[in-house]
């Protein structure tokens, strides 16, 4: 899997570059929009993360530049203006997606992984599996080792987003959008409880755990054999 | 264009509404005075020509026909300016007094039609530089002959008399639009004069003098509404302003804090030789601070943005108890361990930006929730009074002091100055609900009595 990241700010490419390297992907950096403008028709990625404001020509008209060319991949905005006009203007240009400076590092991943992999969607399975937790969706049940676990709709849909996004840290706000369409930063621990009182349902009394609490980023399953996550 | 002022306005106003007004009546005093004069010509000849008529008719013989103009003479005697003419049905002149020289005209009409000419037509006309006006009547003496006689008036006195008035009115009419310029100019100078005291008073008052009213003693009536509607902006204008400054030190204050941790624990951290833990736990306890950062940075552009109308609430329909079921949803794990339950009642339907609202209600419910005591019941009402929604969240608790009410929608004002590191976000919730209720075209109130605070928003219902 292979990014283009192109942003101006040195500190925040640095950083992007070596964390998304560290999550697994190869990355490159452009400094500027010509750069960045340049390798994307250069060569193949699988996506872009550019920056609004960038030296040179800024982000929309790099995009501009990209689709017109002929390419197709998908393409993450970062900007430091959240304005309704700059997001309806990112999205009519073609962009997939659209974050906010300041955000947490593993929504960005989260995101980026969701976007790469929408560019290798396969079939809609009927079931999740991991380890001894099987989750039917058609008709919604849970099991963990033959065993039958009691969930509410809330908390199905939140161990399903987790077995979906297995072994990605889910930041809580990706999940308060993804299971509550609570789009907002809420003041309050409502996701640590939920996830908890899942996590009591699901993996008490087992020996291995699956879900774990990443600090200072969120949750991830995960069939690790020790305790904790890095 | 330059504008003229308005005193210059009012004065010309003032000259020109004087000369209308004069104008007018001189031109109908004129008409006055030539009717009375014309009347007055038309009964003089009107007599003359009655004794004239009164002479034929008694002439009925040859004899006192050739007595006629001798009679005439008589009677007309110290007529000056009188002068008759008598023509026989042939047009001859029968008799004329001396100086008579009439249009030949007035004669012919009358003898072409005698029957039209017995009541007299006045008529006037200009001969030798004189003016005249007269009359001219057939009549049949005695003897049945007819005969047409004229009578006329030299009424070169009356024009003279005319001119005269003319030009001593157009004169005095002139005059007196030049003193009523004037007079304008100085009524207006005068009664204008409380307006330039008001610019003097507006003029010395500067942004950091902005807590300076207007006085409206002394204002005359006119002016004293301005003077209250300029006080009422200017204590606006105050009240933003002072908002607008407490607010950036406020944020000031609200960064400094983290920011200071944030050093602190760096210089700290650096000083010594460390393990990976140690320089680990840094790094996550930093992490808590830039989260509750960026956490306040959003919501202040969020407010930012929602008090400048940036953003502006989408309309649809959103059905509030269905928002409020789902708020109860994912609320809900978080109100059982608090031991809280949750209650709604009621239902209503408005038209709004379903996301902002459901910010507001997530913002008052979460509120309530965390001051609950335990065991105890939130409940949210939905109701509709008249054209209006109401939403009420009301939880028991601990009763808010009166001296806190009106200032909880203030930002990162906090009744509990304490409570501020307790994850109780930056005191920005409330000011959030109160701007989103506000681009609404809503209010928001609070009460506190009887160990329960309840927060009620207002807010336009659908029409129907």
């Amino acid at each position: 899997m292979k990014i283009l990241i192109v942003e101006d700010e040195p500190k925040t490419g640095d950083y992007l570059k070596q964390g998304l390297t560290e999550a697994g992907f190869v990355t490159d950096l452009a400094r500027d929009g010509w750069d960045g403008l340049e390798l994307a028709k250069a060569e193949h990625y699988d996506l872009m993360i550019l920056d609004v404001m960038l030296p040179g020509i800024n982000g929309w008209q790099v995009l501009e530049g990209v689709r017109r060319a002929g390419i197709a991949m998908p393409v993450l905005f970062l900007t430091a203006r959240d304005q309704v006009e700059d997001r309806v203007k990112g999205l009519e240009l073609g962009a997939d997606g659209y974050l906010v400076k300041p955000f947490a590092f593993a929504e960005l991943l989260a995101r980026v992984r969701s976007l790469v992999r929408r560019g290798h969607a396969g079939l809609e399975p009927a079931a999740l599996k991991t380890a001894d937790l099987e989750l039917d969706l058609l008709r919604r049940r849970a099991t963990r080792a033959g065993r039958k676990i009691e969930l509410t709709a809330k908390e199905f849909a939140l161990l399903e987003l987790f077995l979906r996004r297995k072994g990605e840290v889910l930041p809580r706000s990706l999940i308060a959008s993804q299971v509550w369409d609570m789009n907002f930063d809420s003041d309050t621990n409502v996701i640590d409880v939920a996830v908890r009182r899942l996590r009591a349902k699901i993996d008490e009394g087992f020996e291995s755990k699956l879900i774990h609490t990443v600090r200072g980023m969120g949750y991830v399953l995960e069939t690790l054999p020790e305790e904790a996550a890095p | 264009m330059k504008t003229l002022s308005l005193t210059a306005r009012i004065s010309l106003l003032f000259a020109v509404a004087a000369s209308l007004v004069l104008l007018t009546t001189g031109y109908f005093l004129t008409q006055v005075v030539d009717a009375h004069f014309e009347e007055g010509d038309r009964h003089e000849l009107n007599g003359k020509l009655e004794l004239i008529q009164n002479l034929f008719m008694h002439a009925s013989s040859q004899k006192d026909l050739d007595l006629l103009p001798q009679q005439l003479d008589d009677a007309l005697v110290g007529h000056h300016g009188l002068a008759v003419v008598v023509t026989d049905a042939t047009g001859e002149i029968w008799f004329a007094t001396s100086g008579a020289d009439f249009p030949q005209t007035l004669l012919n009409e009358c003898q072409a039609q005698p029957a039209g000419c017995t009541t007299g037509t006045l008529q006037q006309w200009i001969q030798s530089g004189m003016n005249y006006r007269g009359m001219a009547m057939s009549m049949t003496i005695g003897n049945g002959k007819p005969y047409t006689v004229a009578v006329a008036l030299n009424i070169q006195h009356h024009i003279v008399f005319m001119d005269k008035f003319r030009s001593v009115l157009a004169l005095a009419i002139a005059l007196a639009a030049l003193a009523t310029a004037g007079l304008g100019w100085i009524a207006t100078r005068w009664g204008l004069s409380p307006l330039r005291q008001v610019t003097h008073m507006v003029a010395g008052i500067s942004a950091e003098r902005l807590a300076d009213r207007l006085s409206a003693t002394g204002l005359p009536t006119e002016l004293k509404p301005l003077a209250t509607a300029f006080n009422a902006m200017l204590a606006r204008l105050d009240d933003s302003f002072r908002r607008l400054s407490e607010f950036s030190s406020d944020i000031a204050h609200e960064l400094r804090t983290p920011i200071s941790n944030l050093m602190t624990q760096a210089q700290v951290a650096l000083s010594s030789a460390r393990n990976k833990d140690e320089y680990k736990e840094v790094l996550y306890s930093s992490l808590e601070e830039y989260e509750r950062m960026a956490q306040m940075v959003g919501d202040m552009l969020y407010l930012a943005q929602t008090d400048n109308r940036l953003l502006k609430p989408g309309l649809e329909k959103v059905d509030l108890a269905h928002e409020i079921q789902d708020l109860f949803d994912y609320f809900d794990a978080w109100a059982e361990e608090h031991a809280v339950s949750l209650i709604q009642t009621g239902s209503a339907t408005v038209s709004g930006d379903r996301l902002m609202l459901r910010r507001a209600l997530s913002n008052l419910i979460s509120n309530a929730i965390r001051h609950t005591p335990p065991g105890q019941t939130v409940r949210v009402s939905l109701g509709r009074h008249g054209d209006a929604v109401t939403v009420s969240v009301e939880n028991p608790g601990t009763e808010i002091p009166a001296e806190h009410l009106t200032k909880l929608f203030d930002r990162f004002y906090r009744v509990d100055p304490s409570r501020q590191r307790k994850g109780d976000g930056a005191g920005l919730g409330l000011a959030i609900v109160k701007s989103i209720v506000d681009a609404h075209g809503g209010s928001i109130t609070v009460t506190s009595y009887d160990q329960k605070t309840r927060f009620q928003i207002t807010l336009p219902a659908l029409a129907k």
